[in-house]
């Protein structure tokens, strides 16, 4: 089973938001945002601007119809700026014209006069002042400190790890067309159907039963698209207001120096190890460098604190969090949603723990790895843990002990290149941390012709979830994918939906999906025992479009088989919800079960480092990851192998750079994000065989966040290589570029 | 009046000849499946095929990033995007994507896609490596590559045998489903498509290639006259003579990388190119363009510095003039070309008897990157082994790309560790790199100094 659209998307048939034929009238809108980090504004001069060619209107806070609001977890972001800025490319106001162009070179003409005030950058200097967003959060399990006191060996420092832009190919846009009765509709590349249905709403002051908020697909999302929702509500104010379509699609450079990242956070820990190597105690405090608002950062934060203790048992530990607000533009979602921060600090902590102790990493991994009968820092006791079964799978396949023998001995052999290894365990809770997102709906139609339709809440993103929920209806109902189409997502059909994403797309949509369908063949195995007269529904079987009456098929085919149930006024259309069940967390006392399940992995990741050019080569990795029971393997694999590369992408080359005055100097043709001479050689992944999961639709497991966290292979196995060279200073931050990797074999010592 | 087929459509427009081919498919013929994704010809999501009509009568396709592509650029070329390659069914490419799942959201494929079948149709050879290259321009944010890399390598495999005539090459790719029949009537076609000549217009833009200018001013280029140097047939020439290789000022670099003169006479030199950009750029990149821009860290530049080449001048009233391209930098951005003069030809000696070339730079990423640092080396070897003659090139270390000074001392020494050593030293000295969005100033000064060594062992110093 494949995703479907790639047969539209090899002919360039596929509708983007940009591609939907739009009527001659059409305007097009652009943001003026603010050139200042933190500002009061004196004035606004928007007459020229308003005054230019083609120009259809200029609007200000002053001409939000409804809430100038767009604050995702707290209102504090508002749409168009009112009397001060806090951060450099915040929206101040919207230009509205008959092209694009004219509505750029009109922005161009707004003056702005604003005060400039101290901003601050430094998330420690943020959190040391107490801009923070929501409050400090900290979870002890054990007694870290006398722990620490009966430690053999302790490794402790400091920890950085950058931002990362999410370089979705289609970039923040939408289209907004009014309709009668002051509705509109409006067709948006976004993630979170039920929020910005909301957002909208309120933004223009009408109630959200005139607000259509439809969604076919994105070109691409990570999580860039789950939050923040100012390009979706500002041109559908503008069509609101001049009652005409309005579009408004991003530039790249605006939307890499505008939008949120990943966030980078900063990172104290302290590390205690027994003789053994067992983890005796742990100690680490985030600061997540948030940005202006608090967007969605508390919940990402939330993630990495769940998370800080990665795939490993740890008796006694101390973690300490907190959301930086800082004047930068806020950051956001972005595939692992805070589980890759987490885990790099665990990951890092820990190979320096090794190095203390006079070991390697692999060893002190191993021996620490979740079992079953565990229990994670805030209080769930692990069953069906797959961590050890993974590592022994991707021991199996790829010899761990030779190939750190053959790394050693390569680097023995060389001195102008070292190889790096490493490797990566994950653990992956599935579910929301924000525990009411955890339901979905799904409304499915039988049409007379046999045909049927499903829509859900989820957002087909490439991710093939589209894919996934036609095997479910299909194979629920007894026919082929074929009669199947999943339909856009879109308000009117699925109210109040969860966004896509925390890996919960399939899990949640899918199992709304068959529910429903249950709940139709249900009705329809009635049907048939009454038409057929049968003894009973339990008589009754649908399978590959044939009806069976106690295993003997009827001469009916599905499709006059479901106009005749049309025809007996059965009803051939069903609602069905999910929410995930035995949830619940106490964010007082940082316990509780916040996710329904774990994903689980491993992998091994080789480097080549030139050290004359401070050059590296990724040159192969191996992974074993645990999809569950897969419902479709095509689907899984892409998911895995485009994930890792953009956690490799995340470790090594993609940067951002900020200037002093807290603009983002990268622009696209800095950004760099891996190309396909990037991609390792070697490259082999295994799905984890006889894994199933009772916690899941159809036994499987979620599979786009999970497997990022294996690119934290590529950051360790080069500071591994780094490292064989000299250790007289720490290791380099993550990403480790070209030029960390040169400056740490050419640069001064500490 | 720019006109040009547009997959199976005659097209004459009036719009102006500085908008891009990308804004035209998209906003005035409604051509939607060639998709916009970053405008500065970094991600290769907007790749169509350009076709230009060759002197023995047949067309040559080219992949090229239509977001820097001119319209008035293609004058009688036919360009063909997605929407030009398949009828009912899939062409073999499509398939083999889909068949390999090579595609996750969709946003790049189109792109690939016309990679591709730009590769069938113009690579010498039909083989995996070379088939990787002609994706180096397009950037998939979804798949990780591994599929596209499976669907590449199912695509030679098909192809392997099917079309090893360059001369039959269109027909067997018709026949393997590749391309559409009616590429087969194109050349016909564009035979009676007069592309309008060259006309010199007083103050007009000069573009060689436009892969940069379009990417840095494209609104100002959208209301000037251009004058494109594609049209200049009688500079399209790369020829020995002598002892210099003579290269007309509109050869692309790529044409220039893949010509038999250059893979003779410049071991390495060819595959030193693959990192100047990506395909869909070198496609239409010129070899002067690069030189013109006078970037302080343009890649061709810093090879042709150390290879000693000459630039010929042509000025508006015809006269020539020759030029050192070591004295061709006056500062920053400056170059010793008046208004209306244009390079015509750039003269690079062949390597002397003893020499070798080798080329160095790093980059934040390794391919289609501009470098940190970049610097080239020509060692003429007395038959002792001492120096008998040394020219290093160095970029991205200050205001222009330059050679470095006094290294006539080295001549007549051995290349111990000790001459390699202070060759470096001498260079860490003369560099004076700012901090830029390529790197702190003080890695770009030592990775110089590394460099040297590296360029000295190239042997030993393995790169990686």
């Amino acid at each position: 089973m494949r995703n479907e659209d790639t047969t539209m998307h090899v002919r360039g048939t596929s509708q983007f938001v940009d591609d939907i034929p739009v009527s001659a009238g059409a305007l097009h809108a652009v943001l003026f945002t603010s050139p200042v980090a933190r500002g009061k504004i004196r004035s606004l001069d928007i007459s020229k601007a308003a005054a230019a060619p083609g120009v259809a209107a200029v609007y200000t806070y002053r001409d939000v119809p409804g809430l100038n609001q767009v604050g995702h977890m707290m209102k504090d972001q508002p749409l168009l700026a009112v009397d001060s800025v806090e951060y450099i490319g915040q929206p101040i106001a919207l230009v509205v014209a008959e092209t694009q162009r004219a509505a750029r070179r009109a922005m161009r003409l707004i003056e702005a006069d604003i005060e400039k005030l101290e901003a601050v950058f430094d998330p420690r200097e943020a959190a040391a002042k107490g801009m923070i967003h929501g409050k400090k959060r900290m979870l002890v399990s054990g007694d870290p400190d006398a722990a620490f006191a009966r430690c053999a060996h302790v490794a402790q420092g400091r920890l950085a790890s950058g931002p990362q832009e999410h370089f979705y190919f289609e970039t923040q846009r939408a289209l907004a067309v009014p309709g009668e009765h002051d509705t509109i509709k409006v067709h948006a590349s976004a993630q979170s159907p039920g929020a910005f249905h909301h957002h909208l709403a309120e933004v223009l002051g009408i109630p959200m039963h005139k607000v259509e908020l439809d969604i076919r697909r994105l070109g691409g999302g990570f999580g860039g698209k789950e939050s923040t929702a100012v390009w979706i509500v500002a041109p559908a104010m503008a069509a609101f207001l001049l009652k005409r379509p309005v579009k408004l699609v991003l530039e790249r450079n605006d939307d890499i120096a505008t939008t949120g990242k990943r966030h980078a956070y900063e990172y104290d820990y302290k590390l205690g190890l027994d003789a053994e190597g067992n983890i005796l105690a742990y100690e680490v405090t985030l600061f997540q460098h948030a940005g202006a608002c608090a967007d969605i950062s508390p919940a990402v934060l939330g993630r990495s604190f769940l998370h800080a203790s990665g795939s490993y048992r740890i008796p006694n530990i101390r973690v300490t969090a907190v959301s930086c607000r800082t004047n930068i533009p806020p950051n956001n979602a972005f595939r692992g949603f805070g589980v890759p921060q987490g885990t790099f600090a665990i990951e890092a902590a820990l190979t320096r723990a090794a190095e203390v102790m006079g070991v390697e990493a692999e060893m002190v991994k191993r021996r620490n790895l979740l079992r079953d009968g565990d229990t994670l820092p805030y209080g769930v006791t692990l069953s069906e843990v797959n961590a050890a079964r993974c590592w022994e799978t991707l021991d199996k396949k790829t010899n761990l002990a030779a190939r750190r023998a053959a790394v050693a001995a390569y680097n023995k052999a060389h001195t102008d290149t070292k190889k790096g290894l490493a490797v990566v365990p994950v653990c992956f809770g599935i579910s929301f941390a924000q525990m009411a997102l955890n339901q979905a709906s799904s409304l499915v139609n039988i049409y007379v012709d046999g045909s049927v339709s499903v829509s859900t809440g989820a957002v087909e993103m490439g991710q093939g979830v589209n894919a996934k929920i036609r095997v479910i209806a299909a194979r629920t109902l007894g026919i082929n994918v074929d009669k199947v189409r999943v339909d856009t997502t879109n308000t009117s059909r699925i109210p109040n939906a969860s966004p896509t994403s925390a890996s919960t797309g399939a899990d949640l949509n899918g199992m709304a999906t068959k529910f429903a369908c249950e709940k139709l063949y249900a009705r329809l195995q009635e049907f048939a025992a009454r038409h057929f007269k049968a003894a009973g529904p339990a008589s009754v079987q649908i399978r590959d479009e044939n009806i069976f009456i106690d295993g003997k098929a009827e001469a009916l085919t599905w499709e006059k088989f479901v106009a005749a149930a049309q025809w007996a006024r059965v009803d051939l259309s069903e609602h069905a919800f999910y929410a995930t069940p035995n949830l619940h967390y106490d964010m007082e006392t940082e316990r509780g079960r916040p996710f329904a399940y774990y994903s689980y992995g491993a992998s091994l990741t080789e480097v080549r480092l030139d050290c004359v050019r401070g050059t590296y080569k990724i040159e192969a990795i191996d992974i074993v990851q645990d999809a569950g029971e897969s419902l479709s393997p095509a689907i899984d694999l892409g998911q895995i192998e485009g994930a890792v590369i953009q956690g490799m992408g995340w470790a090594t080359m993609e940067q951002l750079r900020y200037g002093a005055d807290g603009r983002v100097l990268t622009g696209v043709n800095a950004y760099k994000v891996p190309d396909i001479k990037f991609c390792p050689k070697r490259f082999d992944v295994t799905l984890l065989k006889d894994s199933s999961n009772p916690y899941a639709v159809c036994n499987s497991k979620a599979i786009g966040e999970p497997p990022f966290v294996h690119g934290l292979g590529a950051y360790l196995a080069l500071c591994n290589a780094l490292r064989s060279v000299r250790r007289d200073k720490d290791a380099p931050s993550l990403p480790v570029t070209p030029e960390k990797a040169f400056m740490y074999l050419h640069g001064p010592a500490q | 009046m720019p006109s040009f087929i547009l997959n199976e459509r005659l097209i004459h427009t009036d719009e102006r000849p500085g908008m891009v081919l990308l804004e035209f498919v998209r906003d005035v013929t409604c051509l939607s499946g060639t998709k916009e994704a970053c405008r500065e010809g970094e991600c290769g999501a907007c790749t169509v095929l350009v076709g230009t009509r060759q002197a023995d009568g047949g067309v040559a396709y080219k992949a090229c990033a239509s977001c820097l592509l001119p319209i008035g650029d293609v004058d009688g070329c036919h360009v063909v995007t997605v929407e030009g390659l398949s009828g009912e069914s899939l062409t073999l490419v499509q398939q083999l994507i889909v068949e390999h799942s090579a595609s996750q959201c969709g946003f790049c494929t189109p792109g690939i896609v016309l990679s591709l079948t730009g590769f069938c149709l113009g690579s010498p050879k039909l083989s995996y490596d070379d088939a990787i290259d002609a994706l180096d321009g397009n950037i998939c944010r979804c798949t990780g590559y591994v599929s596209i890399r499976n669907a590449a390598r199912a695509l030679c495999e098909r192809l392997a045998g099917a079309a090893a005539d360059p001369a039959q090459r269109l027909a067997a790719l018709v026949a393997a489903g590749v391309v559409p029949g009616y590429f087969g009537a194109i050349p016909e076609q564009l035979a009676q498509l007069h592309a309008a000549p060259a006309q010199a217009v007083q103050g007009a833009v000069l573009v060689a290639g436009g892969t940069d200018l379009f990417a840095q001013r494209p609104e100002q280029l959208l209301e000037s006259d251009l004058c494109f140097l594609s049209a200049r047939c009688d500079l399209d020439y790369i020829r020995v003579d002598g002892e210099v290789l003579r290269v007309g000022g509109a050869v692309t670099i790529e044409d220039f990388r893949r010509s038999e003169p250059v893979r003779k006479h410049f071991p390495g030199l060819p595959e030193d190119l693959l990192r100047h950009s990506s395909t869909i750029l070198r496609n239409k990149a010129t070899l002067t363009g690069n030189v013109v821009n006078a970037s302080p860290i343009g890649d061709a530049t810093i090879i042709l510095l150390a290879l000693d080449a000459k630039l010929v001048i042509e000025t508006a009233g015809g006269a020539r003039r020759e030029v050192r391209l070591e004295n061709f930098f006056q500062a920053y951005k400056k170059v010793d070309l008046a208004c209306g003069e244009l390079v015509s030809e750039i003269v690079i000696p062949l390597l002397p008897a003893g020499a070798r070339y080798h080329f160095e730079k790093v980059s934040n990423r390794a391919m289609l990157d501009i470098a940190a640092v970049n610097s080239a080396l020509r060692l003429t070897s007395a038959p002792d082994g001492s120096i008998a003659d040394l020219r290093i090139s160095a970029g991205g270390v200050g205001p222009v790309p330059f050679l470095l000074g006094g290294l006539e001392a080295f001549r007549g020494k051995k290349l111990t560790p000790e001459t390699v050593d202070a060759i470096a030293k001498s260079a860490e000295s003369a560099a004076k790199p700012i901090d830029d969005i390529r790197g702190a100033a003080a890695y770009k000064k030592l990775l110089l100094g590394q460099l040297m060594r590296a360029h000295f062992a190239p042997a030993v110093v393995e790169a990686v």
